[in-house]
């Protein structure tokens, strides 16, 4: 069984070497391929709004910003991803240098990496005054391995990679991002009294 | 308080070690470490790549042993340096323009000291007018400085519309980059609204480059406009000038032509700046001011380094 798996990862090693015959699909083709990396949410940042007027409220400054290929997975990086959201920046990095997993790291790097990039390039004045709009998780490339079962059968092992993404917004988080204090009576009356006033009544007038 | 705390928590003194110590609850080791070895060998040991490998950070002999490893050949030496001919670099002789230029009278006596030394220099810019109608007959001044303007309008019409193609038409190789400058992820408002002097030539030039017959004509034209220039930055931000504001500009641009280039258009080349120009308005922008970086101090081994490691790739 062990000759088995020693011939099949030799196949797989061997195909990095160069084969004479092999030109176009040889790996020195390879290495000017396409790069696979998510590159949709950066073209955020190049998107230009049309100008305002004076008398609107100036239109708050974003910053994307992503963290390709983590040796983590992304199911656990969600969990962190999600513990940072609607967070001011300062409290977000507070907070994740006290998560004990390995993901809390490059979830802190990221973010503050996007808060260089929002100062540096993207005209935002106070560092401290930008909030996490945006933050989650996504499968970055899968390697696959594998593992010996009993009776000459083999399982698959995924060793996973992750891209972490990102979206610092410029001004104050929202109160209750989560939603998870619950409105008062009033609150709701008020809330159910607008959303009546606003529903239109068809073929009234 | 304290006190209370003391009373209540002085038992724990009492207590095993087990309880007081903090003790993970969960752990990845399995529960018979006899066979951990045999477990290990379960797995097929694979080589994980890493894609965040900071390559810059590497070592010339490092990268080489990479490269060598996955059959990577070493990437061909550029040897060939672009070369443009449709355009020269710069101004030669370039003009200076008189102090107070559009502000002073003309009756003050700095005026009339440059009147005279201009006309010193009239001579020359008569005889690169001669030759530049030696290559174009039709040539006239007052039809030429009719189209720089047109040029002039359309240059910055195109620039605010960013359409980047287009712009190769109005404006050399040498000003594109100086006209693109800082323009990304910006939007433009420009508007030209009236000429408060006609446009006219004050300076002209003509030189050959590489060979005799290989000629550019440069001219210099004066243009002393109304223009409204309003620039709000990617997310629509005001940060410079504004779309109601009219400003008196007063531009002494140049405009290139390849003469030899029977195609040849007539360019902007370069605008030229005097000493005397007004300081630029600040930035509607505020930002921190950074803080002073603090000095290192370089140690003096770089040398030997370098001699360590060109001997290691010279020996194979």
């Amino acid at each position: 069984m062990n000759q088995l798996f020693k011939r099949l990862c030799a196949a797989g090693l061997n195909s990095n070497q160069v084969h004479v015959n092999s030109l176009h699909t040889g790996i020195t083709a390879l290495a000017w391929s396409k790069s696979d990396l998510p590159k949709r949410f950066l073209l955020h940042n190049k998107k230009v709004y049309p100008p305002q007027s004076p008398e609107e409220e100036p239109r708050p400054a974003f910053v994307c910003h992503q963290k390709t290929n983590i040796k983590y997975s992304p199911e656990k990086l969600w969990y962190i991803a999600c513990l940072v959201r609607g967070m001011t920046v300062d409290e977000a990095v507070k907070q994740l240098s006290f998560v004990n997993k390995k993901g809390a790291i490059f979830v802190k790097e990221a973010i503050l990496e996007a808060q260089e990039l929002a100062v540096k390039e993207h005209n935002v004045e106070f560092r401290s005054n930008l909030w996490v709009a945006e933050s989650f998780s996504g499968q970055g490339m899968v390697i696959k391995g594998i593992r010996r079962h009993a009776r000459g059968r083999m399982g698959e092992v995924r060793y996973q990679f992750s891209h972490y993404f990102v979206r610092l917004e410029e001004g104050k988080p929202p109160a209750d991002y989560y939603k998870v204090n619950p409105q008062t009576p009033q609150q709701q009356l008020n809330n159910w009294l607008e959303q009546m006033r606003k529903r239109k009544i068809i073929n009234s007038y | 308080m304290a006190n209370s705390l003391l009373s209540k928590m002085g038992s724990l003194r009492l207590a095993p070690v087990i309880f007081t110590q903090p003790s993970r609850t969960t752990t990845s080791k399995h529960f018979i470490p006899k066979f951990k070895k045999q477990r290990a060998q379960k797995y097929l040991k694979v080589e994980l790549p890493d894609p965040n490998e900071d390559f810059a950070a590497l070592g010339p002999e490092k990268i080489r042993q990479k490269m060598k490893e996955r059959g990577l050949l070493p990437p061909r030496p550029w040897m060939e340096r672009p070369f443009y001919i449709s355009a020269t670099g710069g101004v030669f002789e370039p003009y200076v323009p008189p102090e107070g230029d559009g502000k002073a009278s003309l009756v003050s006596t700095t005026r009339a000291k440059q009147a005279v030394q201009l006309l010193e220099k009239k001579s020359k810019s008569m005889m690169a007018i001669r030759k530049i109608k030696s290559f174009e007959e039709e040539f006239d001044q007052k039809e030429f400085v009719q189209k720089a303007q047109e040029t002039y309008i359309k240059a910055h019409e195109i620039l605010a519309s960013g359409n980047t193609k287009a712009l190769r038409d109005y404006v050399t190789e040498k000003a594109y980059p100086e006209f693109r400058f800082n323009t990304l992820s910006k939007t433009i408002r420009w508007s030209f609204l009236e000429s408060l002097e006609p446009p006219r030539v004050v300076h002209a030039r003509c030189t050959d480059v590489v060979s005799k017959e290989n000629i550019y004509g440069q001219v210099t034209v004066r243009f002393h406009t109304r223009q409204t220039l309003a620039v709000y930055d990617r997310f629509g931000r005001l940060i410079h000038g504004s779309e109601i504001v009219a400003k008196d500009v007063l531009e002494y641009i140049v405009f290139e032509k390849h003469l030899s280039n029977l195609y040849g258009t007539w360019r902007i080349h370069e605008k030229i700046i005097p000493d005397w120009t007004p300081p630029k308005e600040p930035s509607k922008l505020t930002r921190l001011m950074p803080e002073p970086e603090p000095e290192v101090v370089k140690p003096d081994k770089v040398e030997s380094i370098e001699g360590k490691e060109t001997a290691a790739i010279a020996d194979k």
